[in-house]
């Protein structure tokens, strides 16, 4: 986990920038962290482009390249990673996203809807156990036992790299 | 010369142990004490073997102990946590919520880990070839079945229950099967060796219970021993001291008869008449003299000696001018050496200095001494005084050594360490007719220890022997104190 922070200096800037005192608190909320995309450390993809991500999470691609099942996982309504990847990602709200899962299992275009994990640990804990489950998390939950995917060639140490969700102000302090 | 004595009877025995008696009579004379610290040496060390038996069979007894709990706790654990591998996974069966199935996914994995770890430790610990190889098709059995687990968890977090019971029922079952005849074959082979360490256990034990017996029967006959040499020790010395009492009382019995038959017989000539001219009655005068004078002799001496019984110094010791001591022990001698027809050589350094000691006791111990030679001295009639300081060279000699030697029938060496006995006379000197009290060297002995000195002896078998008497030189202010005393004695008697 250490090696992994260090491979992204400036989150921890912002992190440390989180709890000095006096800080202004539009200071605090303006400030946030990449989101990362993690998948079983088995699994052979290490890219997706924005687009396959998107299917992905919507449910409309269920293998991957390698024939192993696509089993989404998500954070529970209201938390803050999964209204990212809902605004971010799948372009929905809660109420799109459960009708767009709704309509899919009827129909038979979607064949399993995202489990769904209560805390970040329980994500990374599903992932390494399952060869084909794909979730994500922030990067400060970040561990070895998941592998992170890059997004349109872009890790979230890099510049331009579109996933971030604000900091957790709450928490931090 | 040699005061030979010991009567023969002394050192004969009635027990047919010679050899075991010389050893305790050897024994006795160094005190019964020694025995007994010997003994209790023994003892001690055999005790001391004891508790390192006892305490290296206690040992070994809680060693096979430990190891037989340690051993069945190892065997519980692994078993447990096989099964709780294998429960927990099952468990995510039961249930849809994917938080309670990751959780229920953990366990299982905290279990494997564990039981990792046991199979590693067993076969770090595997003595024999076969645990060996058990080890080895338990940690596949189990790498197999944990294989099969990931698939079946894998396919109980994606939600496919039915195919996760295949997947057990076909594969997970089988291979935990196989697991569980691993951990019942462990078990077989760990009951076998703790058979075994039992069974080394009970011999072990047999072991020292054997030698727990032998030893203690050895105590037993190393006590029993020491107490029989003790009893028998002190039964030697009395009887060797009722001997030479015996002899003692007929050597002075025959020393006494002598003297009186010539008297009574002397005696009777002149009440019978038979003698009435001058000469001859002068001639049984003289006779009378002598002979009573003899027995008075042999009277004082067996009181000395038992004045000088209870040890303590009955005598002044002060410096003595050395040329006193030679004329007062040639004046004592004289007559019985003349007599007898002895001649007396006597050599001395010149300019000796006084010696710490009392006159009248060093005369009676040459005397003693002097006596002894010509009673011993064989028919060389020859007797040589030698008065010498002792060392190299003069010039800070330590004491002064007078030597009384005579050219007879020596002394065995098995004797020497006898001859100061009280009493004791050699059979030899019986066997050729000498008589005596045997006391003389005895006295002589413990006068000279009486005044700081010491007496020692030289001798050969039949070419002669060589009394010393060795007497401390008075030092300085010894001599001062000795004038300031005789000037005292002198001014107080004017």
């Amino acid at each position: 986990m250490t090696a992994l922070l260090m491979a992204w200096p400036h989150v921890e800037a912002v992190r440390a920038s989180i709890i000095v005192p006096g800080l202004f608190a539009s200071e605090q909320v303006s400030a946030t962290e990449p989101l990362v995309i993690v998948v079983n450390r088995s699994n052979p993809v290490n890219d997706l482009s924005w687009a396959e991500l998107r299917k992905i999470f919507l449910g409309n691609r269920s293998h991957w390249s390698n024939g192993r099942r696509i089993t989404l996982v998500m954070r529970e309504p209201g938390e803050a990673e999964r209204m990212t990847m809902l605004r971010d990602v799948c372009g929905m709200n809660e109420d799109q996203l459960k009708n767009h899962y709704l309509h899919g299992l009827y129909t038979g275009e979607i064949l399993v809807s995202p489990k769904i994990l209560a805390s970040p640990t329980g994500v990374r804990k599903f992932v390494f156990n399952v060869p084909g489950a794909i979730g994500y998390m922030r990067l400060g939950d970040l561990d070895s036992t998941v592998k992170v995917l890059s997004i349109d060639e872009l890790l979230p140490e890099d510049k331009g790299y579109r996933l971030r969700v604000p900091l957790e102000v709450a928490n931090v302090n | 010369m040699s005061k030979a004595p010991k009567p023969a009877t002394t050192r004969r025995t009635q027990y047919p142990l010679p050899v075991v008696d010389r050893l305790l009579n050897s024994l006795s004379r160094h005190n019964a004490a020694l025995l007994l610290f010997m003994v209790c040496c023994g003892v001690a060390v055999v005790g001391a073997f004891v508790i390192r038996d006892l305490r290296a069979a206690n040992a070994e007894a809680q060693e096979i102990y430990t190891g037989s709990v340690h051993g069945l706790q190892r065997i519980g654990e692994l078993q447990y946590d096989a099964q709780e591998t294998r429960r927990a996974t099952l468990y995510a069966l039961t249930t849809t919520d994917s938080n309670l199935q990751v959780e229920y996914a953990d366990q299982s994995r905290d279990a494997d880990h564990r039981v990792k770890e046991g199979i590693a430790e067993y076969r770090n610990q595997a003595k024999s070839s076969e645990e060996i190889a058990l080890a080895e098709r338990l940690n596949r059995d189990w790498m197999s079945y944990l294989s099969v687990r990931d698939e079946v968890l894998a396919s109980i977090l994606e939600g496919s229950i039915q195919e996760a019971v295949n997947l057990d029922l076909a594969g997970g079952v089988p291979a935990f099967e196989h697991v569980r005849q691993d951990l019942n074959e462990v078990k077989r082979l760990y009951g076998e060796d703790a058979s075994r360490r039992e069974a080394n256990l009970n011999a072990s034990s047999q072991r020292s219970s054997y030698k727990l017996v032998g030893i203690l029967s050895f105590t037993f006959l190393l006590s029993s021993g020491a107490v029989w040499a003790i009893q028998r020790s002190q039964m030697l010395s009395r009887m060797q001291l009722a001997n030479l009492q015996m002899d003692f009382v007929a050597s002075v019995s025959h020393e006494l008869r002598t003297p009186l038959a010539v008297i009574r017989s002397a005696a009777d000539n002149l009440a019978d008449g038979v003698i009435r001219d001058r000469d001859a009655m002068r001639k049984y005068g003289a006779i009378l003299q002598h002979q009573s004078r003899s027995m008075a002799d042999l009277v004082d001496q067996i009181l000395l000696f038992a004045s000088t019984e209870d040890r303590n110094n009955r005598y002044v010791v002060k410096p003595v001018p050395v040329n006193q001591i030679i004329e007062s022990a040639i004046a004592t001698t004289e007559a019985l050496l003349s007599g007898a027809g002895i001649r007396l050589d006597v050599h001395a350094d010149p300019d000796l200095p006084p010696v710490m000691g009392d006159l009248g006791g060093i005369s009676q111990c040459l005397q003693n001494l002097i006596g002894n030679a010509a009673k011993y001295g064989g028919d060389d009639r020859l007797i040589t005084l030698r008065v010498a300081a002792s060392g190299s060279g003069h010039s800070s000699p330590e004491e002064l050594r007078i030597s009384v030697a005579d050219r007879g029938i020596g002394i065995d060496s098995s004797e020497i360490q006898f001859i100061f006995d009280p009493f004791y006379r050699s059979p030899r000197v019986h066997a050729v007719q000498i008589h005596g009290t045997g006391l003389g060297l005895s006295l002589a002995k413990r006068i000279a220890e009486s005044m700081g000195g010491r007496l020692t002896v030289v001798s050969q078998l039949s070419i002669g022997s060589t009394f010393t008497l060795h007497l401390k030189f008075a030092k300085g202010e010894e001599i001062e104190e000795a004038a300031v005393d005789t000037r005292q004695s002198r001014l107080s008697q004017t």
